[in-house]
């Protein structure tokens, strides 16, 4: 009773994976975007001169990081309905897990991007009298964001892999999808593969994006 | 131009300079020179509130910089600051750096500025240089930009915080030679260095500080051939 592969398999469950592909994609670039502008204030907060802010910004970076993201999933999608009295739609509650998550870790890669411009630098802009507000925006942001995207890159690609644990509140995102296959045909090896390899390239397609702009931002070569 | 009344500056419990009086006048070059630690950088960044000071005045261009109603911003844009680092923009070309302070401080239009730019790098000697990014020149060249940067703002004084110490030695005579044609169109200069030829030819007056004070004050020629004070005699020996 050999083990019998078959790709034909792997060809048939292909377009019903795609829909679910498309939820993944949907998901991890809404998360993303909102989690960005989250990590971007937060990291700005935790270097601003007010104590408070830092102290709010470091609460819920510790918090977010300190928890595993399938109790942070659970949390927001089986938790905060009963305390809000309301329901909360499975996809919304997946973008808001994402953006919280990524989030934190985003703040860090801010900050320390931020912190690694050399205080010469807003001396000299403050030196030719720009605002402080100007100095950030034409000098250090833009040197910093050089130095955020090959962890910002990181990051993305792991907020991509985490929609995955979306299965448990029932996205019917990419391995849900999988899941529901297996469920019919019971081709575990087969599905599961393609569901890799699905995955796989929605990796190394991001990873490509972002070395082209990384290359983009390289001036001096 | 500059007037400074009983400076007094402290990080945390180090009182780094104790008591400073100094008045400068327009198209005065003063070279402050001192032993590292004596406070003269401190001195100098205390200037244009890169360091915020502990107690005393500090008058520029008649206004007191620790006023309420003092626009800082205005301030560093009349006393220029040229750094030991240089702190060239790295994402910005020679031109840009130039042109930056112009477009977004003194809201000129891109044209006049860029006009503006080009007429300082060549003054400098880099009007080939425009649209190159900073880390391709060399360090001497990189500081000729950063003069040119401070003084596309039009200011009424120059800063200069040991502007040829990060250079090669052979880099340093063409930085020097960029300030002393300032000095001679008669700007009002500030210059923290140990060059002690840029002192004897273009200083009006060389300051000798050591640990948070002013020890002895003079002409170069004076200075230079007859100092009083033994701190300054004994530094003097040592730097020659």
């Amino acid at each position: 009773m050999g083990f019998d592969f078959k790709y034909s398999v792997m060809w048939e469950s292909v377009p019903t994976l795609l829909v679910g592909m498309k939820l993944t994609i949907l998901i991890t670039i809404f998360g993303l975007v909102i989690g960005f502008v989250l990590g971007a204030l937060t990291g700005l907060l935790k270097i601003a001169r007010n104590p408070l802010s830092r102290k709010l910004a470091g609460v819920y970076i510790e918090s977010i990081r300190g928890t595993p993201i399938m109790v942070q999933v659970m949390f927001i999608y089986f938790g905060l309905p009963m305390a809000l009295g309301m329901r909360i739609h499975p996809m919304a509650a997946g973008v808001v897990a994402i953006a919280v998550n990524s989030g934190a870790y985003i703040a860090e890669i801010v900050r320390g991007a931020f912190q690694s411009i050399e205080t010469g630098q807003t001396e000299a802009g403050r030196s030719i009298g720009l605002t402080h507000f100007q100095t950030m925006y034409y000098i250090i942001w833009p040197q910093a964001l050089k130095r955020m995207i090959p962890p910002l890159g990181n990051q993305f690609i792991i907020s991509l892999k985490d929609t995955s644990l979306l299965v448990v509140v029932g996205v019917g995102e990419l391995t849900r999808t999988g899941q529901e296959i297996i469920a019919a045909n019971f081709r575990a090896f087969e599905v599961w593969l393609t569901v890799a390899l699905m995955y796989l390239v929605m990796t190394l397609s991001l990873s490509r994006l972002l070395n082209y702009f990384e290359r983009k931002m390289d001036i001096n070569k | 131009m500059i007037k400074i009344k009983n400076l007094h500056k402290s990080f945390g419990t180090l009182e780094v300079l104790k008591g400073i009086d100094l008045d400068i006048s327009q198209g005065e070059v003063t070279v402050i020179m001192g032993p590292s630690g004596s406070g003269k950088s401190t001195l100098l960044r205390c200037i244009n509130r890169l360091e915020e000071i502990t107690s005393g005045t500090v008058i520029v261009d008649g206004q007191d910089i620790m006023d309420k109603n003092t626009n800082i911003n205005m301030i560093r844009t009349e006393a220029g600051m040229v750094f030991q680092q240089f702190n060239l923009f790295p994402h910005k070309t020679t031109l840009e750096n130039v042109t930056l302070g112009p477009l977004k401080v003194r809201k000129m239009s891109r044209p006049d500025a860029e006009k503006l730019g080009r007429q300082l790098l060549e003054k400098v000697g880099l009007a080939d240089k425009a649209d190159t990014y900073p880390d391709h020149l060399s360090g001497g060249q990189k500081q000729r930009v950063a003069i040119a940067r401070s003084l596309a703002l039009r200011p009424k004084a120059m800063l200069f915080d040991e502007p040829t110490s990060a250079l090669d030695p052979e880099l340093v005579g063409e930085v020097l030679e960029v300030m002393k044609q300032l000095g001679r169109e008669g700007m009002t200069m500030v210059v923290v260095t140990h060059e002690m030829g840029f002192a004897r030819e273009v200083a009006d007056r060389v300051i000798f500080m050591d640990d948070g004070v002013i020890v002895e004050e003079n002409t170069p020629k004076e200075i230079f051939s007859n100092p009083q004070n033994p701190r300054t005699q004994g530094f003097l020996k040592s730097i020659l």
